[in-house]
Protein backbone atom coordinates (compact mmCIF):
# COMPACT_ATOMS: atom_id res chain seq x y z
CA UNK A 1 0.00 0.00 0.00
CA UNK A 2 2.92 2.35 0.94
CA UNK A 3 4.63 1.33 -1.53
CA UNK A 4 2.13 1.56 -3.96
CA UNK A 5 1.19 5.66 -2.77
CA UNK A 6 4.74 6.21 -3.19
CA UNK A 7 4.69 4.71 -6.68
CA UNK A 8 1.55 6.92 -7.30
CA UNK A 9 3.40 9.86 -6.25
CA UNK A 10 6.44 9.40 -8.66
CA UNK A 11 4.41 9.18 -11.44
CA UNK A 12 1.93 12.58 -10.13
CA UNK A 13 4.84 14.07 -10.45
CA UNK A 14 6.46 12.99 -13.58
CA UNK A 15 3.21 14.02 -15.10
CA UNK A 16 3.21 17.10 -13.61
CA UNK A 17 6.27 18.03 -15.22
CA UNK A 18 5.68 17.13 -18.45
CA UNK A 19 2.16 19.20 -18.36
CA UNK A 20 4.33 22.08 -16.95
CA UNK A 21 6.34 21.94 -19.77
CA UNK A 22 3.49 21.54 -22.42
CA UNK A 23 1.59 24.83 -20.52
CA UNK A 24 4.70 26.71 -20.62
CA UNK A 25 6.13 25.79 -24.03
CA UNK A 26 5.17 28.75 -25.57
CA UNK A 27 7.06 31.00 -23.14
CA UNK A 28 10.10 28.58 -23.39
CA UNK A 29 10.27 28.87 -27.10
CA UNK A 30 10.47 32.29 -27.55
CA UNK A 31 13.35 32.17 -24.81
CA UNK A 32 14.62 29.69 -27.13
CA UNK A 33 14.39 31.66 -30.40
CA UNK A 34 16.20 34.65 -28.75
CA UNK A 35 19.37 32.54 -28.42
CA UNK A 36 19.66 30.77 -31.71
CA UNK A 37 20.47 31.26 -35.41
CA UNK A 38 17.58 33.00 -37.74
CA UNK A 39 18.38 30.26 -39.82
CA UNK A 40 17.95 27.93 -37.58
CA UNK A 41 14.59 29.31 -36.34
CA UNK A 42 13.44 28.54 -39.68
CA UNK A 43 14.26 24.75 -38.77
CA UNK A 44 11.02 24.94 -35.98
CA UNK A 45 12.96 22.29 -34.05
CA UNK A 46 12.76 22.83 -30.32
CA UNK A 47 16.58 21.52 -29.47
CA UNK A 48 18.94 24.74 -30.00
CA UNK A 49 22.05 23.09 -32.54
CA UNK A 50 23.45 26.42 -32.11
CA UNK A 51 23.65 29.08 -30.00
CA UNK A 52 24.27 32.92 -30.24
CA UNK A 53 23.61 36.29 -28.61
CA UNK A 54 23.80 38.40 -31.57
CA UNK A 55 20.03 39.23 -31.47
CA UNK A 56 20.60 40.51 -28.14
CA UNK A 57 24.18 42.11 -28.84
CA UNK A 58 21.69 43.58 -31.94
CA UNK A 59 18.97 45.04 -29.96
CA UNK A 60 21.32 46.73 -27.07
CA UNK A 61 22.96 48.07 -30.50
CA UNK A 62 19.35 50.04 -31.37
CA UNK A 63 19.16 53.27 -30.78
CA UNK A 64 15.53 53.40 -30.40
CA UNK A 65 15.29 50.25 -28.07
CA UNK A 66 18.12 52.01 -25.52
CA UNK A 67 15.89 55.29 -25.52
CA UNK A 68 13.02 53.31 -24.52
CA UNK A 69 14.72 50.77 -22.14
CA UNK A 70 15.71 54.38 -20.47
CA UNK A 71 12.07 55.66 -20.14
CA UNK A 72 10.45 52.29 -19.02
CA UNK A 73 12.98 52.05 -16.71
CA UNK A 74 12.31 55.93 -15.64
CA UNK A 75 8.54 55.52 -15.77
CA UNK A 76 8.96 52.19 -13.93
CA UNK A 77 11.20 52.97 -11.21
CA UNK A 78 9.26 56.89 -10.48
CA UNK A 79 5.70 54.65 -10.44
CA UNK A 80 7.12 52.20 -7.71
CA UNK A 81 8.69 55.15 -5.41
CA UNK A 82 5.37 56.97 -5.84
CA UNK A 83 3.12 53.79 -5.37
CA UNK A 84 4.77 53.14 -2.24
CA UNK A 85 5.06 56.78 -0.86
CA UNK A 86 1.16 57.23 -1.40
CA UNK A 87 0.35 53.77 -0.37
CA UNK A 88 2.56 53.42 3.23
CA UNK A 89 0.35 56.33 4.53
CA UNK A 90 -2.96 55.54 2.94
CA UNK A 91 -2.99 51.91 4.04
CA UNK A 92 -1.70 52.73 7.78
CA UNK A 93 -4.55 55.50 7.76
CA UNK A 94 -7.13 52.84 6.80
CA UNK A 95 -5.71 50.62 9.64
CA UNK A 96 -4.79 52.65 12.13
CA UNK A 97 -7.86 55.21 12.72
CA UNK A 98 -11.38 55.09 12.73
CA UNK A 99 -13.00 57.89 11.60
CA UNK A 100 -16.22 58.69 9.37
CA UNK A 101 -15.97 57.92 5.74
CA UNK A 102 -13.40 55.07 6.07
CA UNK A 103 -15.22 52.52 4.46
CA UNK A 104 -15.94 54.45 1.67
CA UNK A 105 -13.14 55.91 0.91
CA UNK A 106 -11.20 52.14 1.57
CA UNK A 107 -14.08 50.90 -1.09
CA UNK A 108 -12.91 53.62 -3.94
CA UNK A 109 -9.74 53.00 -3.76
CA UNK A 110 -10.33 49.10 -4.17
CA UNK A 111 -12.93 49.44 -6.97
CA UNK A 112 -10.49 51.59 -8.85
CA UNK A 113 -8.65 48.08 -9.70
CA UNK A 114 -11.19 46.64 -11.01
CA UNK A 115 -11.97 48.85 -12.91
CA UNK A 116 -10.53 47.78 -16.46
CA UNK A 117 -7.61 50.33 -18.46
CA UNK A 118 -9.93 50.00 -21.55
CA UNK A 119 -13.20 51.32 -19.68
CA UNK A 120 -11.22 54.88 -18.63
CA UNK A 121 -9.35 55.01 -21.70
CA UNK A 122 -11.13 57.57 -23.62
CA UNK A 123 -11.74 60.10 -21.54
CA UNK A 124 -8.32 59.86 -20.56
CA UNK A 125 -6.97 60.53 -23.93
CA UNK A 126 -8.88 63.30 -24.14
CA UNK A 127 -7.99 64.49 -21.29
CA UNK A 128 -4.50 64.10 -21.50
CA UNK A 129 -4.86 65.51 -24.96
CA UNK A 130 -6.60 68.90 -24.01
CA UNK A 131 -4.15 69.32 -21.11
CA UNK A 132 -1.08 69.11 -23.59
CA UNK A 133 0.52 66.65 -22.25
CA UNK A 134 0.21 63.88 -24.37
CA UNK A 135 3.53 62.46 -25.50
CA UNK A 136 4.67 63.05 -22.44
CA UNK A 137 6.17 60.60 -19.56
CA UNK A 138 4.63 62.38 -16.95
CA UNK A 139 1.47 61.64 -18.20
CA UNK A 140 2.20 58.21 -18.56
CA UNK A 141 4.12 57.38 -15.39
CA UNK A 142 0.12 59.35 -13.50
CA UNK A 143 -1.94 57.05 -15.09
CA UNK A 144 0.52 53.70 -14.62
CA UNK A 145 0.27 54.73 -10.58
CA UNK A 146 -3.85 53.73 -11.38
CA UNK A 147 -2.06 50.30 -11.77
CA UNK A 148 -0.60 49.31 -8.73
CA UNK A 149 -1.70 51.50 -5.99
CA UNK A 150 -5.08 49.72 -5.07
CA UNK A 151 -3.51 46.56 -4.59
CA UNK A 152 -0.61 48.17 -2.83
CA UNK A 153 -2.68 50.07 -0.22
CA UNK A 154 -4.98 46.90 0.44
CA UNK A 155 -2.15 44.35 0.55
CA UNK A 156 0.14 47.03 2.84
CA UNK A 157 -3.02 47.73 5.37
CA UNK A 158 -3.33 43.34 5.27
CA UNK A 159 0.33 43.95 6.90
CA UNK A 160 -0.28 46.41 9.28
CA UNK A 161 -3.44 45.20 11.03
CA UNK A 162 -0.94 42.18 12.07
CA UNK A 163 1.17 44.43 13.47
CA UNK A 164 0.12 44.78 16.89
CA UNK A 165 -0.74 47.94 18.22
CA UNK A 166 0.36 47.53 21.63
CA UNK A 167 4.01 47.84 19.61
CA UNK A 168 2.87 51.68 18.46
CA UNK A 169 1.80 52.30 22.08
CA UNK A 170 4.60 51.51 24.07
CA UNK A 171 6.64 53.57 21.83
CA UNK A 172 4.46 56.68 22.05
CA UNK A 173 4.18 55.97 25.52
CA UNK A 174 8.28 56.70 25.38
CA UNK A 175 6.95 60.11 23.69
CA UNK A 176 7.20 59.52 19.89
CA UNK A 177 4.33 60.50 18.09
CA UNK A 178 1.90 58.18 16.48
CA UNK A 179 3.28 59.25 12.98
CA UNK A 180 7.37 58.55 14.61
CA UNK A 181 6.07 55.46 15.86
CA UNK A 182 4.64 54.39 12.48
CA UNK A 183 8.30 55.37 10.94
CA UNK A 184 10.16 53.47 13.96
CA UNK A 185 8.17 50.80 15.00
CA UNK A 186 5.57 49.55 11.99
CA UNK A 187 7.49 50.56 9.11
CA UNK A 188 10.36 48.51 9.47
CA UNK A 189 8.31 45.21 10.36
CA UNK A 190 6.28 45.39 7.34
CA UNK A 191 9.36 46.37 4.83
CA UNK A 192 9.15 43.36 2.96
CA UNK A 193 6.02 44.00 1.71
CA UNK A 194 6.95 47.68 1.30
CA UNK A 195 9.58 46.36 -0.82
CA UNK A 196 6.80 43.40 -2.84
CA UNK A 197 4.28 45.91 -3.61
CA UNK A 198 6.49 48.36 -5.03
CA UNK A 199 8.32 45.63 -7.22
CA UNK A 200 4.64 44.78 -8.09
CA UNK A 201 3.93 47.82 -9.38
CA UNK A 202 7.67 48.73 -11.68
CA UNK A 203 6.21 45.17 -13.12
CA UNK A 204 3.24 46.31 -14.11
CA UNK A 205 4.04 49.49 -15.57
CA UNK A 206 7.00 47.92 -17.20
CA UNK A 207 4.65 45.87 -19.32
CA UNK A 208 1.62 48.28 -19.64
CA UNK A 209 0.61 48.54 -23.01
CA UNK A 210 -2.71 50.19 -23.86
CA UNK A 211 -1.92 53.33 -22.12
CA UNK A 212 1.34 53.94 -23.80
CA UNK A 213 -0.18 52.89 -26.77
CA UNK A 214 -3.00 55.41 -26.53
CA UNK A 215 -0.38 58.49 -24.99
CA UNK A 216 3.01 57.86 -26.41
CA UNK A 217 3.63 58.47 -30.51
CA UNK A 218 6.88 59.86 -31.15
CA UNK A 219 9.98 57.84 -30.63
CA UNK A 220 11.70 59.55 -28.29
CA UNK A 221 9.16 59.02 -25.10
CA UNK A 222 8.25 55.55 -26.24
CA UNK A 223 8.51 52.70 -23.60
CA UNK A 224 9.78 48.90 -24.28
CA UNK A 225 6.45 47.47 -25.25
CA UNK A 226 5.87 50.07 -28.12
CA UNK A 227 9.43 50.03 -29.03
CA UNK A 228 9.01 45.76 -29.16
CA UNK A 229 6.41 46.59 -32.11
CA UNK A 230 8.75 49.18 -34.01
CA UNK A 231 11.24 46.46 -34.48
CA UNK A 232 8.45 44.60 -36.72
CA UNK A 233 10.18 46.10 -39.26
CA UNK A 234 8.32 44.87 -42.01
CA UNK A 235 10.79 44.96 -44.75
CA UNK A 236 13.27 43.31 -42.86
CA UNK A 237 12.39 42.11 -39.48
CA UNK A 238 14.52 38.97 -37.91
CA UNK A 239 12.37 36.89 -35.15
CA UNK A 240 15.48 36.26 -33.33
CA UNK A 241 15.57 39.69 -32.40
CA UNK A 242 11.88 40.56 -31.42
CA UNK A 243 12.25 37.79 -29.44
CA UNK A 244 15.47 38.75 -27.67
CA UNK A 245 12.93 41.87 -27.00
CA UNK A 246 10.36 40.07 -25.69
CA UNK A 247 12.83 38.61 -23.20
CA UNK A 248 14.37 41.88 -22.29
CA UNK A 249 11.20 42.63 -21.43
CA UNK A 250 9.92 39.46 -19.77
CA UNK A 251 13.31 39.12 -17.79
CA UNK A 252 12.56 41.62 -15.17
CA UNK A 253 9.36 40.41 -14.83
CA UNK A 254 9.96 36.70 -14.00
CA UNK A 255 12.51 37.99 -11.99
CA UNK A 256 11.03 39.68 -9.13
CA UNK A 257 8.33 37.70 -9.55
CA UNK A 258 10.04 34.32 -8.75
CA UNK A 259 11.63 36.44 -5.50
CA UNK A 260 8.83 37.70 -4.61
CA UNK A 261 6.40 35.09 -5.12
CA UNK A 262 3.99 34.88 -2.02
CA UNK A 263 3.63 38.37 -1.34
CA UNK A 264 2.69 38.66 -5.12
CA UNK A 265 0.35 35.72 -4.91
CA UNK A 266 -1.08 37.13 -2.23
CA UNK A 267 -1.52 40.44 -4.16
CA UNK A 268 -3.32 38.72 -6.73
CA UNK A 269 -5.85 37.10 -4.86
CA UNK A 270 -6.46 40.50 -2.73
CA UNK A 271 -6.75 41.90 -5.97
CA UNK A 272 -9.16 39.76 -7.60
CA UNK A 273 -11.00 38.30 -4.95
CA UNK A 274 -12.09 41.38 -2.89
CA UNK A 275 -14.38 43.51 -3.57
CA UNK B 1 -19.76 53.29 7.72
CA UNK B 2 -18.02 54.26 11.46
CA UNK B 3 -18.97 56.62 13.78
CA UNK B 4 -17.11 58.69 15.25
CA UNK B 5 -16.65 58.57 19.13
CA UNK B 6 -18.15 60.51 21.84
CA UNK B 7 -15.03 62.28 22.29
CA UNK B 8 -14.63 63.60 18.79
CA UNK B 9 -14.59 67.37 20.14
CA UNK B 10 -12.75 67.63 22.66
CA UNK B 11 -9.83 66.52 20.47
CA UNK B 12 -7.46 68.72 18.51
CA UNK B 13 -8.08 69.44 15.29
CA UNK B 14 -4.83 68.12 14.08
CA UNK B 15 -6.00 64.73 15.11
CA UNK B 16 -9.05 64.18 13.42
CA UNK B 17 -7.39 65.92 10.01
CA UNK B 18 -4.41 63.18 10.46
CA UNK B 19 -5.96 59.89 9.25
CA UNK B 20 -7.38 62.09 5.98
CA UNK B 21 -3.86 63.63 5.68
CA UNK B 22 -2.63 60.21 5.35
CA UNK B 23 -5.37 58.94 2.85
CA UNK B 24 -5.56 62.07 1.06
CA UNK B 25 -3.16 61.22 -1.72
CA UNK B 26 -4.35 57.84 -2.52
CA UNK B 27 -7.72 59.54 -2.77
CA UNK B 28 -6.58 61.87 -4.95
CA UNK B 29 -5.09 59.51 -7.65
CA UNK B 30 -8.27 57.28 -7.68
CA UNK B 31 -10.53 60.63 -8.27
CA UNK B 32 -8.17 61.69 -10.98
CA UNK B 33 -7.89 58.22 -12.61
CA UNK B 34 -11.06 56.60 -11.86
CA UNK B 35 -13.90 58.79 -10.86
CA UNK B 36 -13.31 61.62 -13.10
CA UNK B 37 -12.88 59.75 -16.33
CA UNK B 38 -15.64 58.18 -15.61
CA UNK B 39 -17.66 61.24 -15.46
CA UNK B 40 -15.88 62.97 -18.24
CA UNK B 41 -16.78 59.96 -20.28
CA UNK B 42 -20.34 60.04 -19.37
CA UNK B 43 -20.40 63.84 -20.32
CA UNK B 44 -18.69 63.19 -23.33
CA UNK B 45 -20.93 60.80 -24.48
CA UNK B 46 -23.67 63.47 -24.69
CA UNK B 47 -20.78 65.66 -27.18
CA UNK B 48 -21.14 65.64 -30.67
CA UNK B 49 -18.06 65.88 -31.89
CA UNK B 50 -16.52 64.25 -34.71
CA UNK B 51 -13.16 65.80 -35.28
CA UNK B 52 -12.95 66.06 -38.80
CA UNK B 53 -16.17 68.47 -38.68
CA UNK B 54 -15.89 69.94 -35.15
CA UNK B 55 -12.55 70.59 -33.39
CA UNK B 56 -14.35 71.16 -30.34
CA UNK B 57 -17.51 69.00 -28.88
CA UNK B 58 -21.32 70.50 -29.02
CA UNK B 59 -24.00 69.28 -27.27
CA UNK B 60 -25.63 66.52 -28.93
CA UNK B 61 -28.30 64.63 -26.74
CA UNK B 62 -28.36 61.01 -27.58
CA UNK B 63 -26.70 61.55 -31.15
CA UNK B 64 -23.97 58.99 -30.10
CA UNK B 65 -26.30 56.66 -28.85
CA UNK B 66 -28.25 56.66 -31.77
CA UNK B 67 -25.61 55.89 -33.86
CA UNK B 68 -24.54 53.31 -31.85
CA UNK B 69 -27.50 51.21 -32.12
CA UNK B 70 -27.86 51.63 -36.27
CA UNK B 71 -23.92 50.77 -36.15
CA UNK B 72 -24.20 47.33 -37.71
CA UNK B 73 -20.34 46.40 -37.26
CA UNK B 74 -20.56 47.14 -33.47
CA UNK B 75 -23.52 44.86 -32.95
CA UNK B 76 -21.37 42.33 -34.81
CA UNK B 77 -18.24 43.18 -32.17
CA UNK B 78 -20.95 43.28 -29.51
CA UNK B 79 -21.98 39.64 -29.83
CA UNK B 80 -18.11 38.55 -30.84
CA UNK B 81 -17.07 39.72 -26.91
CA UNK B 82 -19.73 37.92 -25.73
CA UNK B 83 -18.27 35.18 -27.67
CA UNK B 84 -14.79 35.55 -26.71
CA UNK B 85 -15.87 36.42 -23.17
CA UNK B 86 -17.86 32.95 -22.48
CA UNK B 87 -15.15 31.34 -24.80
CA UNK B 88 -12.03 32.60 -22.79
CA UNK B 89 -13.63 31.68 -19.21
CA UNK B 90 -14.52 28.08 -20.98
CA UNK B 91 -10.85 27.85 -21.90
CA UNK B 92 -9.96 29.13 -18.45
CA UNK B 93 -12.03 26.63 -16.52
CA UNK B 94 -11.28 23.89 -19.22
CA UNK B 95 -7.73 23.92 -18.55
CA UNK B 96 -7.39 25.04 -15.05
CA UNK B 97 -9.43 22.27 -13.54
CA UNK B 98 -7.05 19.27 -14.16
CA UNK B 99 -4.32 21.52 -13.23
CA UNK B 100 -5.33 22.18 -10.15
CA UNK B 101 -6.46 18.80 -9.37
CA UNK B 102 -3.35 17.33 -10.37
CA UNK B 103 -0.83 20.76 -8.51
CA UNK B 104 -3.30 20.07 -5.23
CA UNK B 105 -0.41 17.73 -3.53
CA UNK B 106 2.08 18.39 -1.10
CA UNK B 107 5.57 17.31 -3.08
CA UNK B 108 8.51 19.80 -4.15
CA UNK B 109 7.59 19.32 -7.61
CA UNK B 110 4.34 20.37 -7.28
CA UNK B 111 4.85 23.22 -5.04
CA UNK B 112 7.62 24.53 -8.10
CA UNK B 113 5.15 23.79 -10.49
CA UNK B 114 2.11 25.63 -8.49
CA UNK B 115 4.61 28.85 -8.97
CA UNK B 116 5.64 28.35 -12.49
CA UNK B 117 2.63 27.75 -13.91
CA UNK B 118 1.73 31.53 -12.89
CA UNK B 119 3.90 32.43 -15.58
CA UNK B 120 1.63 33.03 -18.08
CA UNK B 121 -0.40 35.28 -16.10
CA UNK B 122 2.30 37.79 -14.97
CA UNK B 123 4.22 38.00 -18.31
CA UNK B 124 3.22 41.41 -20.29
CA UNK B 125 0.55 40.96 -23.27
CA UNK B 126 3.19 41.90 -25.79
CA UNK B 127 5.82 39.30 -24.89
CA UNK B 128 3.11 36.43 -24.88
CA UNK B 129 1.38 37.93 -28.30
CA UNK B 130 4.12 38.54 -30.09
CA UNK B 131 5.44 34.65 -29.05
CA UNK B 132 2.49 33.39 -29.90
CA UNK B 133 2.50 34.71 -32.83
CA UNK B 134 5.72 33.52 -33.95
CA UNK B 135 4.19 29.86 -33.01
CA UNK B 136 1.91 30.50 -35.96
CA UNK B 137 3.90 31.97 -38.22
CA UNK B 138 3.36 30.43 -41.98
CA UNK B 139 7.32 30.62 -42.57
CA UNK B 140 8.97 29.74 -39.15
CA UNK B 141 6.13 28.73 -36.78
CA UNK B 142 6.35 25.60 -35.10
CA UNK B 143 2.53 25.04 -33.81
CA UNK B 144 2.09 26.29 -37.61
CA UNK B 145 3.39 23.44 -39.03
CA UNK B 146 1.60 21.18 -36.31
CA UNK B 147 -1.88 22.82 -37.84
CA UNK B 148 -0.31 22.24 -41.42
CA UNK B 149 -0.45 18.59 -40.74
CA UNK B 150 -3.57 17.64 -39.19
CA UNK B 151 -5.04 20.03 -41.90
CA UNK B 152 -6.41 22.95 -40.67
CA UNK B 153 -3.50 25.17 -41.46
CA UNK B 154 -2.97 25.71 -45.19
CA UNK B 155 0.14 27.79 -46.18
CA UNK B 156 -0.77 31.08 -44.61
CA UNK B 157 -1.26 31.38 -40.85
CA UNK B 158 -4.42 30.51 -39.46
CA UNK B 159 -3.96 34.15 -38.01
CA UNK B 160 -5.15 35.07 -41.55
CA UNK B 161 -8.31 33.09 -41.67
CA UNK B 162 -11.52 34.69 -39.03
CA UNK B 163 -13.19 31.93 -37.69
CA UNK B 164 -9.52 30.36 -36.92
CA UNK B 165 -8.35 33.70 -35.90
CA UNK B 166 -10.86 33.97 -33.26
CA UNK B 167 -11.08 30.97 -32.04
CA UNK B 168 -7.09 30.88 -31.59
CA UNK B 169 -6.97 33.95 -30.09
CA UNK B 170 -9.62 33.22 -27.22
CA UNK B 171 -7.29 29.73 -26.92
CA UNK B 172 -4.46 32.24 -26.04
CA UNK B 173 -6.43 34.62 -24.01
CA UNK B 174 -7.86 31.61 -21.80
CA UNK B 175 -4.30 30.20 -21.59
CA UNK B 176 -3.18 33.72 -20.43
CA UNK B 177 -5.82 34.04 -17.58
CA UNK B 178 -5.99 30.31 -16.45
CA UNK B 179 -3.45 30.59 -13.30
CA UNK B 180 -5.45 32.88 -11.69
CA UNK B 181 -8.13 30.05 -11.85
CA UNK B 182 -5.49 27.77 -10.63
CA UNK B 183 -4.45 29.66 -7.98
CA UNK B 184 -7.71 30.08 -6.69
CA UNK B 185 -9.02 26.82 -7.31
CA UNK B 186 -5.70 25.21 -5.00
CA UNK B 187 -7.10 27.39 -2.10
CA UNK B 188 -10.52 25.75 -2.49
CA UNK B 189 -9.30 22.29 -2.74
CA UNK B 190 -6.94 22.94 -0.17
CA UNK B 191 -9.77 23.84 2.21
CA UNK B 192 -11.32 20.66 1.89
CA UNK B 193 -10.70 18.21 4.95
CA UNK B 194 -9.19 14.93 3.68
CA UNK B 195 -11.24 13.15 6.49
CA UNK B 196 -14.05 13.04 3.92
CA UNK B 197 -12.37 11.68 1.09
CA UNK B 198 -11.35 8.90 3.43
CA UNK B 199 -14.92 8.35 4.62
CA UNK B 200 -15.93 8.52 1.22
CA UNK B 201 -13.46 5.59 -0.05
CA UNK B 202 -14.68 3.32 2.89
CA UNK B 203 -17.85 3.36 1.83
CA UNK B 204 -16.99 2.32 -1.80
CA UNK B 205 -17.27 5.75 -3.63
CA UNK B 206 -15.60 5.69 -7.16
CA UNK B 207 -12.33 7.92 -7.78
CA UNK B 208 -15.32 9.84 -10.07
CA UNK B 209 -17.85 9.43 -7.60
CA UNK B 210 -15.86 11.21 -4.88
CA UNK B 211 -15.05 14.23 -7.70
CA UNK B 212 -18.76 14.83 -8.05
CA UNK B 213 -20.01 14.37 -4.56
CA UNK B 214 -17.04 15.86 -2.63
CA UNK B 215 -14.58 18.00 -4.73
CA UNK B 216 -17.24 20.00 -6.86
CA UNK B 217 -19.11 20.99 -4.65
CA UNK B 218 -16.72 22.65 -2.50
CA UNK B 219 -15.34 24.38 -5.33
CA UNK B 220 -17.77 25.74 -7.65
CA UNK B 221 -18.36 28.50 -5.69
CA UNK B 222 -14.81 30.07 -6.26
CA UNK B 223 -14.98 28.84 -10.34
CA UNK B 224 -18.30 30.68 -10.23
CA UNK B 225 -16.62 33.91 -8.99
CA UNK B 226 -13.47 33.75 -9.73
CA UNK B 227 -14.70 32.86 -13.46
CA UNK B 228 -16.89 35.96 -13.41
CA UNK B 229 -13.76 38.26 -12.54
CA UNK B 230 -12.11 36.90 -15.36
CA UNK B 231 -15.05 37.56 -17.21
CA UNK B 232 -14.81 41.11 -16.90
CA UNK B 233 -11.50 41.29 -17.39
CA UNK B 234 -11.90 39.63 -20.82
CA UNK B 235 -14.79 41.49 -21.24
CA UNK B 236 -12.51 44.16 -21.26
CA UNK B 237 -9.79 42.77 -23.73
CA UNK B 238 -7.96 44.84 -25.77
CA UNK B 239 -4.01 44.33 -25.92
CA UNK B 240 -4.38 40.78 -27.17
CA UNK B 241 -6.73 40.78 -30.09
CA UNK B 242 -4.76 44.21 -30.83
CA UNK B 243 -1.25 42.72 -31.01
CA UNK B 244 -2.10 39.40 -32.53
CA UNK B 245 -4.43 40.79 -35.36
CA UNK B 246 -5.52 44.43 -34.93
CA UNK B 247 -8.80 42.93 -34.30
CA UNK B 248 -8.25 41.64 -38.26
CA UNK B 249 -8.84 39.38 -40.69
CA UNK B 250 -12.07 41.59 -42.04
CA UNK B 251 -12.90 42.08 -38.22
CA UNK B 252 -13.25 39.05 -37.24
CA UNK B 253 -11.28 39.84 -33.83
CA UNK B 254 -12.52 42.47 -33.32
CA UNK B 255 -13.72 42.72 -29.67
CA UNK B 256 -15.57 46.07 -28.32
CA UNK B 257 -12.24 47.40 -26.65
CA UNK B 258 -11.04 47.47 -30.37
CA UNK B 259 -14.35 48.76 -31.66
CA UNK B 260 -13.88 51.74 -29.14
CA UNK B 261 -9.79 52.50 -29.92
CA UNK B 262 -10.33 52.52 -33.44
CA UNK B 263 -13.34 54.98 -32.93
CA UNK B 264 -11.07 57.35 -31.28
CA UNK B 265 -8.38 56.87 -33.08
CA UNK B 266 -8.66 55.76 -36.30
CA UNK B 267 -12.41 57.42 -37.09
CA UNK B 268 -11.34 59.96 -34.67
CA UNK B 269 -14.83 59.96 -33.31
CA UNK B 270 -13.83 60.57 -29.18
CA UNK B 271 -17.70 61.54 -28.59
CA UNK B 272 -18.55 58.31 -29.76
CA UNK B 273 -15.98 56.19 -28.28
CA UNK B 274 -16.94 57.56 -25.08
CA UNK B 275 -20.39 56.48 -25.77
CA UNK B 276 -19.33 52.88 -26.55
CA UNK B 277 -17.76 53.35 -22.89
CA UNK B 278 -20.57 54.05 -21.12
CA UNK B 279 -21.93 51.63 -22.31
CA UNK B 280 -19.55 48.74 -21.79
CA UNK B 281 -19.48 50.14 -18.20
CA UNK B 282 -23.58 49.99 -17.87
CA UNK B 283 -22.88 45.97 -19.20
CA UNK B 284 -20.09 45.53 -16.28
CA UNK B 285 -21.67 47.15 -13.46
CA UNK B 286 -24.86 44.79 -14.20
CA UNK B 287 -22.30 41.78 -14.15
CA UNK B 288 -20.55 42.75 -11.20
CA UNK B 289 -23.66 43.58 -9.21
CA UNK B 290 -25.01 39.67 -10.14
CA UNK B 291 -21.64 38.88 -8.86
CA UNK B 292 -22.59 40.47 -5.62
CA UNK B 293 -26.15 38.86 -5.34
CA UNK B 294 -24.55 35.53 -6.28
CA UNK B 295 -21.23 35.93 -3.66
CA UNK B 296 -23.90 37.51 -0.86
CA UNK B 297 -26.10 33.96 -1.56
CA UNK B 298 -23.25 31.34 -1.08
Amino acid sequence: MNEESRLRGIVLDVVTIAVLALVLLPIIWVFIASIRPDADIMTRSLIPARITFDHFANIFARADFLVALRNSLIVGAIVAICTVLIAIPAAYSLSRFTYLGRDFIGFLILATQMLPAVAVLVPIVVIIRSLGMANTLTALTFTHLALGLPIAVWMLKGYIDAVPRELEEASIIDGSSQIGAMFRITLPLIRPAVVAVGTFAFVLSWGEFILALALITSAEVKTLPLALQTLFDPYSFSWGVVMAGGVVIAAPTIVLFLLFRNQLVGGLTAGGIKG
Amino acid sequence: MTVPTADTERRPFGDIALPYALVAPAVLVALAIAVIPLLYALWLSFQDWYLLRNPQPVWGGLVNFQALFADAALWRAFWRTWIWTIGTVAVEVALALPLALLLNRDTTIARMASALILLPWVMPFIVLGYGWRFLLDSEVGALHSVFQFFGLAGNSSILNDPNLALAIIIFISGWKGMPFMVLALLAALKSIPGELYEAAAIDGASPWQRFTTITLPAIQNTMLIIGLVLGILAFYSFDLPWIMTRGGPQDATTVLGISMYKAVFTDLRPAYAAAISVVMLAILAVASFLSLKLRRRQ
